[in-house]
């Protein structure tokens, strides 16, 4: 079952742990909050709302994996479709650290194409 | 009733306590708890209580004379003196009993409606919430007894296996599985079939009475040591999409009579949702087969590997439908190399099981061509990104040439790979050497020495990530349990022991594996 209720759990699998996607807007910047497994079941609910933040055309759009613990690939692709897909409107900061997000992101060599910042506030301040 | 109600019925009550020349008498009012009140009151509004003995418990060592209990919506109280009173008290009680006894039914009434609609609701909800057939039938067997009263009930349901072919199981409850363990199952008699057809509910206050009851051989009735059943009520579980009758619930009743029109409305309820459910969990069971046969059917059978010893393994994930983006290869390259390929589709389900099927297509041909492997990554990549759009499909290529004793790589977003020189320990070769195909398009490749003796495992994520075990400390323990391989006499029974224990049983992603040990002692 793809069919994720508001939280991302899948109505399939009890296994799924909680994850969320939460959407701040203000000042021409898009927050996306990711929180929990980013992994199948909550790859999709992310790639609504950062169309959805596309769509609010911010000047920036920052998707903090600080809450996230577990970074699957497909999680990744969804990094990569935000970064480069056709409805990206504002340049992607991303904030990772340590080996749950930072660690995936440098076998797969994202690392080199994303703009990766430790923390949200230091994505928030760069210029 | 409510409190104001409630406390103008007590003083109509006590107003009744007179004496002879019409006077009050002083009376108390002891409140009654919820197990009193039922004793004392059962269904009524009011009521005198006159049994010393009942009169003894609720007010002790009074010398009561007359006492009269009333029933409010949520408390009860009993009303009580020990002065001369004439029979007043009883005749307010029966006033009040026949004034409110029609009103108190129609409420009894309602409230009995709601709670059977309640109860009807919850179930279908938690019916519909399930995926797992055996629970399903199990908790709908449960409710359905409950709801009608019955003291067993079952649910014989039909499944067909992968081969076509059909067969019944039943769930039981309100008595133990064993008490029908002996029994053959329920044939088409004319008391069953009606509800194998779908012709109807079937509801008999007495079914040993029925015309259509005994007239099968061998039992003629029921066989011997079956629980005597006398109220009877069948219900079928028709499929809403397809039409086909899945099953039939079953309830009896030793006594006559048992079943009412609500029980049987009630069950005709949750055999629909139980239906909805079953299908639901049908279609799910399918859609999660389709994706593993596919996959399953697109893996290549390893070819002959002179010199080379090669095990694989490929385990769909056994939770959820995430089955269908793992996959392996082995390909005898016309030069006599061989090449090694394992790879991860992003995504699930018939999706990513067609997606891995073409992906690997391309890169055998590409490998038939003898291209180095940094070349059949980044043709297939720019493939990929073409034909699937946003495409993410990570994988380590390998290509071993037993004339040189190399093994020349390149890796596309993929885990490393784990080499063992002879004499040496696992090591991690091809680590972060470019992105995943359909995103990045240069694939840098690497070689090193692969002699008699080394051994080469390549794996997928599966293997060492879950939600509960980060990459890095996943990695670790591979590592860890890799000397354990190499040292057993079978290497496939050693990593299936392994794989049990990376994984605790219970994979909820796909797994592909190849280990390649070069035995070396034939002649390539």
């Amino acid at each position: 079952m793809a069919e994720t209720d508001a939280t991302g759990n899948t109505l399939g699998d009890a296994a799924s742990s909680a994850g969320t996607v939460a959407l701040d807007h203000h000042e021409g910047t898009a927050v996306l909050r990711v929180e929990g497994a980013l992994d199948l079941a909550l790859a999709p609910k992310l790639r609504q709302l950062a169309e959805r933040a596309a769509r609010l055309e911010p000047a920036v759009l920052v998707i903090d994996l600080t809450g996230v613990t577990f970074l699957a690939s497909a999680g990744m692709a969804e990094l990569v479709r935000a970064h480069r897909g056709r409805t990206v409107s504002a340049p992607l900061r991303v904030v990772a650290t340590g080996r749950i997000t930072l660690r995936p992101l440098e076998l797969t060599r994202l690392t080199d194409e994303l703009a990766i910042y430790p923390s949200l506030a230091e994505a928030l301040a760069a210029g | 009733m409510t409190t104001p109600e409630f406390d103008d019925l007590l003083d109509a009550v006590r107003r009744a306590f007179v004496d002879a020349s019409g006077t009050p008498v002083p009376t108390e009012v002891r409140l009654l708890d919820a197990a009193e009140a039922r004793a004392v009151l059962g269904d009524r509004v009011a009521v005198a209580v006159t049994d010393p003995a009942v009169l003894a418990d609720l007010v002790p060592d009074r010398g009561t004379t007359a006492a009269v209990a009333v029933a409010g919506d949520d408390r009860s109280a009993l009303v009580h003196t020990t002065g001369e009173v004439t029979g007043a008290p009883s005749a307010v009680a029966a006033a009040v009993e026949a004034a409110t006894a029609h009103l108190a039914a129609t409420v009894r009434r309602l409230r009995g409606e709601a709670a059977v609609l309640d109860a009807l609701h919850s179930t279908g909800r938690e019916l519909t919430a399930q995926l797992d057939i055996d629970r399903i039938v199990q908790d709908a067997t449960d409710a359905a007894t409950k709801a009608t009263g019955a003291e067993f009930g079952a649910f014989f349901y039909n499944l067909v296996d992968e081969l076509g072919e059909s067969y019944t199981l039943y769930t039981i409850s309100g008595v133990p599985r064993e008490t029908f363990e002996r029994f053959p199952m329920p044939r088409n008699t004319d008391v069953f079939s009606p509800t194998f057809d779908g012709a109807g509910t079937v509801r008999s206050p007495d079914i040993t009475k029925d015309p259509r009851f005994g007239r099968n051989a061998p039992y003629h009735g029921m066989p011997a040591g079956h629980l005597p059943v006398c109220s009877y009520l069948a219900v079928s579980v028709i499929s809403p999409t397809s039409e086909d009758v899945l099953g039939g619930f079953f309830f009896g009743h030793s006594e006559p009579d048992r079943f009412t029109p609500r029980h049987e409305y009630l069950a005709e309820g949750i055999a629909a949702y139980s239906a909805i459910a079953l299908d639901n969990a049908r279609l799910y069971e399918r859609e999660r087969t389709l994706a593993s046969e596919l996959s399953r059917s697109m893996l290549p059978v390893a070819p002959p590997t002179p010199g080379l010893d090669v095990v694989t393994r490929y385990l769909p994930a056994v939770t959820g439908s995430k089955v269908g983006g793992d996959w392996f290869d082995v390909i005898a390259l016309p030069s006599g190399a061989t090449a090694f390929v394992i790879g991860d589709v992003v995504g699930h389900g018939v999706t990513a099981a067609t997606v891995m099927g073409q992906v690997r297509t391309a890169i055998r041909c590409y490998a038939l061509l003898e291209l180095p492997p940094s070349e059949v990554l980044r043709n297939v990549s720019a493939l990929t990104g073409g034909l699937f759009g946003e495409s993410f499909v990570t994988c380590f290529y390998a290509v071993h040439r037993a004339d040189e004793g190399t093994l020349t790589y390149a890796n596309a977003g993929h885990l490393p790979a784990i080499l063992v020189r002879p004499d040496g320990g696992p090591e991690q070769i091809g680590e972060a050497l470019a992105q995943p195909l359909g995103v990045g398009s240069r694939f840098p490749q690497r070689s090193t020495g692969f002699p008699p003796g080394a051994d080469l495992v390549l794996y997928t994520d599966g293997l060492v990530e879950s939600r509960t075990r980060d990459l890095t400390l996943g990695v670790q323990w591979l590592l860890a349990g890799i000397p354990a391989v190499l040292a057993a006499a079978d290497l496939g029974t050693a990593w299936d022991k392994l794989v049990a224990e990376l994984t605790l049983g219970r994979h909820d992603d796909d797994i592909a594996l190849i280990h390649v040990r070069h035995r070396g002692e034939d002649p390539a």
